[in-house]
């Protein structure tokens, strides 16, 4: 579903912390309707690189355009554009004092200043398509970790972004939990939402990606479509890395 | 009005048997007469309580509010990633000083400066603003350090799931960080109320005539200490009893969202 609309341009992208860097120079960009899946050891950057794009990471260098707004300017009210960007937390990050509908319903309601009514409506069907529509009274902590990940996934939905950044969202789920949460992902993939992707799953990165990154001590070291990428590395460190993780 | 003399109380005024009760318990019942019933003295107490939940409550909210600000102001400041803005760290600065001040200095000093210093208020109404200004700037200070603890509590996850969702760092202190902060810090918040509402008891050092001026009132009338002061000791214990039990049921319903 990729379309030749870039939606996300990174140019030299940068990130350190203190004395320490962690990016040291991105250039990409994401396509309207493209799956990008991150991939890479732990500590290389990866989840830096995806919360730079909705600035929760505020980078050191470079520029993240999203559409032709350059975000990293401070003139840029980020929090309009945060709303198009829906984000998704290895750790849900529910609300835990409001139920399933209401953690839904208060950004589009608050933010977006829709009513009430169209907010509920819009976040019981959201809930329907992942069937999850008898627990919009629950708290989040009466939920699985998979439920608590897919109302997660949904919560972002509610707000209708343009592109929906998933931080490691099945690393903290039981394994019989992460199949569940997946498949919502990928059905999302298919309506042609575009997406990225920190993930250990290459299973799901192979299926359903259009592109992977590689990244490795804070650059993309290898990008390519999964099937290349996986069956055919170049690189010696995405070699070593790939013989670990299949 | 004249001072009441026990052997005519007994005579005129008291029932026949407590003629017959020992002369301890007759005295008892005396001093109960003089300090509740003699000239309607119990309206001292009613008096004196009104201005006391008066000035409790009011600086109860003033205390959480200042708490609160301050605590943001304080949290805002250490978490902010890169260096704080000019007026952030202003703003920590007077927060700071506000700290140390309030807390190095004695309740009764501080009451005594804005009431002869600062304020030196002219009327009832202007002695009861001064009382409760004083009481929740100092309350403020022990709340501003219990808010930030709560705040400090809340995974920083909670502000991030609020601002990717778009919300400003405001908003999302208000609609997610400090509900579930203030559950958190209810028991020590409660605390510091039940300590607040004791405090009260020092506006009398403004001539606010709280319900321990009224007991004090009473005392040098009737040149009797005992009962006065016990029944106000009850008072107090009862009124804590009772905000107690509220703090409890808030603190049950609250905790609705743990299952």
């Amino acid at each position: 579903m990729t379309t030749n609309e870039t939606l996300i341009k990174i140019e030299n992208l940068q990130k350190s912390f203190e004395k320490i860097d962690v990016l040291k120079g991105i250039d990409t960009e994401i396509k309207k309707g493209e799956v990008v899946c991150i991939i890479g050891p732990s500590g290389s950057g990866k989840s830096t690189f995806l919360r730079c794009l909705n600035l929760l990471e505020e980078p050191t260098g470079g520029k993240i355009f999203f559409g032709d707004v350059d975000i990293t300017d401070p003139k840029t009210n980020i929090n309009l554009h945060r709303q198009k960007m829906g984000m998704v937390f290895q750790q849900f990050n529910l609300f835990p004092h409001m139920t399933v509908l209401k953690n839904m319903t208060i950004a589009p309601v608050k933010v977006l200043g829709i009513s009430k009514e169209e907010a509920e409506e819009r976040a019981m069907k959201l809930l329907e398509r992942v069937g999850l529509a008898d627990r919009a009274n629950s708290y989040p902590s009466q939920l699985s970790g998979g439920q608590k990940q897919r109302v997660a996934i949904v919560r972002a939905l509610c707000m209708q972004p343009e592109v929906m950044l998933f931080d490691e969202p099945t690393s903290a789920l039981d394994p019989e939990m992460v199949g569940e949460v997946l498949e919502v992902m990928k059905a999302l993939a298919q309506e042609g939402m575009t997406m990225a992707v920190v993930t250990h799953e290459m299973g799901f990165a192979r299926e359903v990606a259009d592109r992977v990154f590689f990244i490795d001590e804070g650059i993309i070291m290898e990008e390519g479509k999964p099937e290349e990428l996986f069956s055919n590395p170049k690189s010696p460190r995405l070699k070593d890395f790939l013989s670990k993780v299949i | 009005m004249t001072i009441l003399d026990f052997s005519s109380w007994l005579q005129d005024v008291a029932p026949s048997w407590v003629a017959s009760l020992p002369t301890t318990l007759q005295n008892f019942m005396f001093q109960l007469y003089q300090t509740f019933i003699y000239a309607d003295r119990w309206t001292f107490f009613t008096d004196g309580l009104k201005i006391t939940f008066i000035v409790t409550l009011g600086s109860l909210l003033l205390g959480v509010i200042i708490g609160f600000l301050i605590a943001l102001v304080r949290t805002s400041h250490d978490l902010s990633t890169n260096k704080p803005s000019f007026i952030l760290r202003v703003l920590n600065s007077f927060a700071n000083v506000y700290l140390t001040v309030i807390r190095g200095t004695p309740m009764m000093v501080q009451l005594l400066i804005m009431g002869f210093v600062i304020m030196v208020p002219k009327n009832d109404t202007g002695t009861i603003i001064c009382g409760i200004i004083t009481l929740g700037i100092n309350s403020g200070a022990y709340v501003a350090e219990i808010a930030r603890s709560g705040i400090m509590s809340i995974d920083k996850g909670q502000m991030e799931a609020g601002r990717s969702l778009g919300f400003n760092y405001f908003q999302t202190m208000w609609h997610f960080i400090i509900p579930q902060a203030f559950k958190n810090i209810l028991p020590a918040l409660g605390n510091e109320m039940i300590t607040l509402l004791k405090d009260t008891s020092l506006v009398s050092v403004i001539a606010l005539r709280d319900v321990t001026k009224q007991a004090q009132n009473i005392v040098s009338l009737t040149y009797q200490a005992y009962v006065p002061y016990i029944s106000l000791a009850v008072i107090y214990l009862i009124l804590v009893i009772i905000l107690t039990k509220l703090l409890n049921i808030l603190e049950r319903r609250l905790r609705n969202s743990d299952h």
